[in-house]
């Protein structure tokens, strides 16, 4: 537009040099005088320091005017007016001493004063003070000056020391110091807006005043006056993005179990207990220690269960790693104890598995019939179970045996009387030949294969039996004559006592061992137990235990009867006879279950008598019957006052206790019984071994034969018998070392103990 | 030598003796059967184990066997060791 053309060819500057008292007319606008500042860099001003230097003052410098056509000042002005009374109004001060110098403007200076103490800048006022431009354009410049965040005050601030290494010369010298007060140091000066009434200035200030008053009573309306609203710029906002470190989360995670909480205090509790007398430091960092250890096992369940194949992946590297802790670490797992018996319950649990059938039908539990049979021939059990009442017969369940006692000759066997399921077996040489080592042998039904428990006895083992109060404890008799209780529940099964160094202790092979439980103690509980002992030197004893010595008081001398047949009444001619006579072996004794004080004892040849344990002199009664070395006697547990004796003479007897003569005799085979028991069920059934052959008689079904017959296998002599307390199983024991259990089947006795069925059975018999 | 007994009881197929990180310490089975073994059965004696003390925490499993139709697996489990008896009982 040719107006702005115009306008701009009007605003043509023409910068001039001018000096300083030139008059400026300045139309109202600050600008900014960039340019002059180059040169006024020496001068310090700034936010910091309000020193002002007057040398400074005095540096002549360059005005920069800019001028347009019409030779107006349209020299920018500085925007930035700052507030007076700081070093401005000193610097002013300066310039108007200057500036008075040439002039007369003393009230100038009152009046200079005014704008500056009043930031009030009507653009009228200033082109009114043609003087004080003179001055505003210094003070322009000192507002330039401001404008500039210089950094002259820093400059100024920051002076490089040189350090100079100081002497030791330089040290001694005296060196002069003077003291002079700085000039002073105007920091703040707002000069007093009040005048007194007094003063010289007075009345132009009331003139002033008054002026001012008048001027504010005509702004209203007036022209002159322009309300103009400012606004305050708001600094632009800038956003600013600041990054910190990435927080490292981590998930923990507890799974808490009941038996978690309990371990934990039961730690807890343990750790006090043992610690208490150590101080109370170290009990936390244990607890702790203890409790993370369980928080870390309940943790690594957690852990464990999320993946499988990561775990057998990580198995895989560690299983390949040190071997050498393995090593170690199984040497120690293998000895300890829990591992031991962890063994002994596995096996168990294996044994169980391959002989279930074996072991359920040992137990009474019902079996199928199949699993004994072969899968071949499944139809001839079928048949058979199907007939009507098949013939009694044995079936073999299993064989003790093992390799430590395979060869050996058994010669007597026990049962303990609390744990049912053992059994102990004495193994020595039947026939007294070379006598090897003895051993001792305890079985557990539930491991077939291997003992429990075995111990090696100085000589070979001839009798014996567990005693009833203290069920650990076996007594053993031995062919030395020594008797030795083991107690089987140590752990190194150390003999508790022996009657090896006692004087009284037999001369012969012990025969038999019974502990009997003989009167009531005082408690009511438990009875008395003594143990008992007959040998081959003839004497029945009584052994007592004094501290760990075996003792033993004789109870019976076993003297040879010569004569047979006792003559009637002539008690003196016995005793006469019997003066000399000599001891006869005694092979087996049993005490009566219902009268503990009396009791029987079968003779090398062949007698039996009936004693009593307080008369040690003499028999009470004695019976004839056998030729041959009576082998075992047995009074029925369930009859009372029967009892069964076995000989080598090939005969089984059975005699009533008030009868000197047997009422029933059984032979059925050329041999000689070795062992005979009662069935601890049916009072009419009993078991005999002899030579060849196992053999079951139940006297309900007949007299003459046995019912059962096994026969022995072929060069195995049968030795001992015993029958299973609870179930239908019979034990046998041969000269091979083996033990065989069978099961009775097929045994029709009938309900009941039979007893009655004896009672008439020999009542008959006797009435023959 | 303990445990020669054991194997040559009928039908054992392996022992495996485990130590208290799961790691086998002896076996009489191949490597990858073994390392199979301890791992999978290490995590259900826990959870077994875990089991019956949750429900009284006086106490503590003793013994565990697992039938099933081709084997039986007997586990002694105990705080140091875990043995392992892997059977066929029909063999």
């Amino acid at each position: 537009m040719s107006s702005s053309e115009d306008k701009n060819k009007k605003r043509t500057l023409v910068l001039r040099p001018s000096s300083r008292a030139g008059n400026v007319s300045v139309s109202g606008r600050y600008g900014n005088q960039s340019s002059r500042t180059g040169s006024r860099k020496s001068l310090s001003l700034g936010g910091g320091s309000k020193v002002l230097d007057k040398s400074h003052v005095h540096i002549p410098r360059p005005a920069v005017r800019v001028f347009d056509e019409d030779n107006n000042v349209v020299t920018p002005q500085p925007l930035y007016q700052a507030d007076p009374g700081t070093a401005q109004a000193k610097g002013s001060r300066f310039f108007m001493n200057e500036i008075s110098g040439g002039s007369d403007q003393t009230t100038a200076t009152g009046s200079f004063t005014m704008p500056f103490s009043k930031p009030v800048f009507g653009s009228s006022r200033i082109s009114s003070q043609s003087t004080i431009e003179s001055v505003n354009e210094e003070i322009e410049d000192t507002f330039s000056k401001r404008d500039q965040p210089i950094s002259i005050p820093d400059v100024k601030l920051k002076k490089s020391t040189v350090k100079e290494p100081v002497t030791e010369e330089m040290l001694k010298e005296i060196i002069d110091v003077f003291l002079t007060e700085t000039d002073t140091i105007s920091l703040l000066d707002i000069p007093s807006a009040f005048v007194s009434v007094d003063a010289d200035e007075a009345d132009a200030v009331i003139e002033r005043n008054n002026q001012y008053a008048e001027v504010c009573r005509n702004r209203m309306g007036n022209d002159k006056y322009v309300n103009r609203s400012v606004q305050t710029l708001n600094g632009a906002a800038k956003h600013k993005h600041v990054q910190s470190d990435s927080l490292v989360m981590v998930d923990a995670a507890v799974t808490v179990t009941t038996w978690d909480m309990f371990d934990t205090l039961c730690n807890l509790e343990q750790e006090q207990t043992i610690r208490s007398p150590q101080p109370e430091k170290t009990d936390f960092p244990e607890a702790v220690l203890d409790s993370s250890r369980a928080a870390e096992r309940s943790m690594s369940v957690g852990s464990t269960v999320s993946s499988v194949s990561a775990s057998s992946s990580v198995k895989d590297v560690e299983s390949s790693g040190n071997t050498a802790n393995t090593e170690s670490e199984l040497q120690l797992i293998m000895q300890s104890e829990r591992f031991q018996h962890s063994l002994l319950v596995m096996e168990r649990s294996i044994l169980s598995n391959i002989f279930q059938p074996q072991l359920a039908a040992y137990r009474q539990l019902l079996v199928l019939e199949v699993m004994f049979s072969d899968p071949d021939s499944p139809v001839e059990q079928r048949e058979e179970d199907t007939g009507s009442s098949p013939s009694p017969s044995l079936r073999s369940l299993w064989v003790f045996s093992c390799k430590l006692s395979r060869g050996r000759s058994i010669s007597s066997m026990a049962w303990n009387k609390k744990n049912l399921d053992l059994l102990a077996v004495g193994y020595g040489q039947f026939n007294s030949g070379d006598q090897e080592p003895g051993l001792v042998c305890c079985w557990s039904i539930k491991n077939p294969t291997w003992p429990e428990h075995f111990i090696h006895c100085d000589s070979a083992v001839t009798c014996l039996d567990f005693s009833a109060n203290s069920p650990g404890q076996l007594a053993v008799g031995m062919h030395d004559g020594s008797i030795t209780i083991y107690n089987l529940q140590s752990p190194d099964k150390s003999r508790v006592i022996s009657s090896h160094e006692c004087p009284k202790k037999h001369l012969g092979p012990v025969c038999q061992l019974r502990w009997i439980q003989q009167e009531l103690s005082l408690t009511g509980e438990d009875r008395a137990e003594a143990l008992f002992s007959v040998g081959a030197d003839g004497r029945i004893c009584k052994w007592f235990v004094f501290g760990s010595v075996l003792n033993c008081t004789d109870l019976m001398m076993l003297k040879k009867v010569t004569t047979m047949k006792r003559p009637g009444g002539n008690k003196t001619d016995k005793t006469e006879e019997n003066v000399l006579s000599v001891l006869t072996p005694g092979l087996c004794f049993d005490f009566h279950p219902a009268e503990p004080s009396i009791y029987l004892a079968g003779a090398w040849e062949g007698l039996i008598h009936k004693c009593s344990c307080s008369n040690t002199q003499e028999f009470l009664e004695t019976y004839h019957k056998h030729f041959c070395p009576v082998n075992y006697i047995t009074w029925s547990p369930l009859s009372p006052d029967v009892f069964l004796s076995c000989s080598s003479d090939w005969t089984i007897q059975l005699w009533k206790q008030d009868q000197l003569n047997p009422v029933l005799g059984f032979t059925s085979t050329r041999g000689a019984v070795y062992d005979v028991r009662w069935s601890p069920k049916w009072a009419t059934v009993f078991g005999a071994v002899n030579e060849q052959q196992l053999e079951i008689w139940d006297l309900k079904t007949r007299i003459l034969d046995p019912v059962i017959v096994q026969p022995a296998a072929p060069g195995v002599t049968m030795t001992s018998l015993l029958f299973v307390q609870q179930t239908d199983c019979v034990v046998v024991g041969d000269s091979d070392g083996q033990v065989t259990i069978y099961q009775l089947k097929n045994l029709s006795v009938g309900e009941g103990s039979q007893v009655n069925v004896l009672e008439d059975l020999l009542r008959s018999a006797a009435s023959r | 030598m303990l445990t020669r007994r054991i194997q040559g009881q009928k039908g054992v197929q392996g022992i495996i003796i485990v130590n208290s990180e799961g790691i086998p310490v002896k076996t009489t089975l191949d490597n990858s059967s073994t390392v199979q073994y301890a791992g999978l059965i290490h995590q259900l004696v826990m959870k077994a184990r875990s089991t019956v003390r949750d429900i009284d925490p006086q106490n503590d499993l003793t013994f565990l066997r697992v039938r099933s139709k081709k084997n039986e697996i007997m586990i002694a489990p105990d705080k140091d060791y875990f043995l392992i008896v892997i059977q066929n009982p029909s063999d």
